[in-house]
């Protein structure tokens, strides 16, 4: 017997759209166009009724197949158990940063890495022009470096919060180490933070930091910073 | 009472929330290891395929697009996994035995039919077609997948999700038809 729905292009196309009408997984134009066709067509109001019982019956057979045993969930736990800590993106490579960095740029498309190359470029010429621009000024005299002052006037940590601290105990916790953010947070959730003018040694900065780091409820990470 | 959505589990995940891996795994476990018992056919192994899942995504949780459902998401590493299984159980030449041990799982449809119960033989029929046809009238019938999320978890074009899931219709027409059950179709 030949199938006359497929045989016609038209009806074909609705037909195989019929599972998803009977799911609800389906446009509105398309639904709206299969309940047109429905109204005109027994034959495929035929197919849908087919469809309907099938899709009742493989829900009553999958139902049927119960659940997974806690096993599924003590294997997963003990996976876990066992993963070393997730830590951000680039600690985790292998190798350090230059690892890190090969893996980046290898992950990257031609097009954005070209124009990134592109883009370096430009800085460079910039670079170059600003600090040519310096001698020049200095008349050949005395030497002037472009980068900033060697002795910094304060002093400061690079830390980040536990995703646990309430903003309540982040003010206090300022508050108690006369503490101000002057930078952040960065992208990967740091913050710069300034602990005191430049009378600090860095022992005194080194042990700030590790007073910082021992209230473990509100910082996940500190370390002193230039 | 708030329900947190699976994008912001996801999300606590990748910081390294196990609580929230522990919600997010309850919420799909069950769904996750019906599809996969369904290909594997052995509640151990499913077991094992469904960890493993949610072991991938404990790793990958940093890297999940919203573009797709979570859901759709874990049934596509959970088929990747199940057909991994079935290929090396295939290569190790095992599928033989284990398809000549179908029939013992399941009636037969026509004693089926003869107990008069036409959703027992449907039901029957449903475990004797292909892998490949058994996921997709699964995943459409079932886990209420459109043709987009069906493409996604198969890795297949969406028209050929549409060709796909009409053939699998057709042969359990036939195979019912086979049984003594004619639905005026095919």
């Amino acid at each position: 017997m030949t199938d006359a729905i497929a045989t016609d292009p038209r009806r074909a196309e609705l037909e195989e759209l019929l599972p998803f009408y009977a799911n609800g997984r389906i446009s509105s134009a398309d639904k709206a166009r299969i309940e047109q066709a429905l109204a005109a067509d027994p034959e495929l109001g035929l197919r849908l009724e087919i469809i309907r019982e099938d899709m009742a019956e493989t829900a009553l057979l999958n139902e049927s197949l119960g659940a997974p045993s806690p096993r599924a969930l003590d294997r997963l736990m003990a996976g876990i158990e066992a993963e070393p800590r997730q830590a951000p993106l680039m600690v985790r490579a292998k190798g350090g940063m230059v690892a890190w960095l090969g893996q980046w740029l290898a992950a990257q498309p031609p097009r954005r890495l070209a124009y990134a190359g592109a883009a370096a470029l430009a800085i460079m010429v910039v670079q170059g022009a600003v600090l040519t621009g310096l001698a020049v000024r200095g008349g050949g005299g005395a030497f002037d470096t472009a980068s900033a002052p060697t002795q910094a006037s304060e002093r400061y940590v690079l830390l980040s919060f536990a995703p646990e601290a309430k903003a309540s105990e982040i003010a206090a916790f300022f508050r108690r180490y006369e503490a101000s953010v002057v930078d952040g947070p960065r992208a990967n959730g740091f913050f710069k933070v300034r602990v005191g003018d430049a009378k600090l040694s860095t022992a005194q900065v080194d042990a700030i930091a590790a007073r910082m780091k021992a209230e473990a409820g509100i910082v996940s990470f500190v370390a002193p910073a230039p | 009472m708030h329900t947190e959505s699976d994008d912001d589990l996801v999300k606590r995940i990748a910081s390294g929330d196990r609580l929230a891996m522990k919600v997010l795994f309850s919420r799909h476990q069950v769904r996750v290891y019906r599809f996969v018992l369904r290909l594997v056919r052995d509640e151990t192994l499913a077991e094992d395929v469904i960890s493993d899942v949610f072991m991938d995504l404990w790793r990958q949780a940093d890297r999940f697009e919203a573009r797709a459902s979570v859901a759709t998401w874990l049934l596509a590493i959970a088929r990747n996994k199940a057909w991994s299984l079935l290929r090396k159980r295939r290569e190790a030449g095992l599928d033989d035995d284990y398809a000549e041990s179908i029939p013992d799982d399941a009636d037969d449809p026509e004693i089926v039919l003869q107990k008069q119960d036409k959703g027992l033989a449907i039901r029957s029929c449903l475990e004797r077609l292909t892998p490949e046809h058994r996921e997709v009238i699964d995943l459409v019938y079932y886990h209420e997948t459109s043709v987009e999320e069906v493409a996604r978890i198969v890795g297949i074009p969406e028209n050929t999700v549409k060709t796909r899931l009409f053939h699998a219709r057709k042969k359990l027409g036939e195979i019912l038809k086979a049984a003594g059950v004619d639905r005026g179709w095919p």
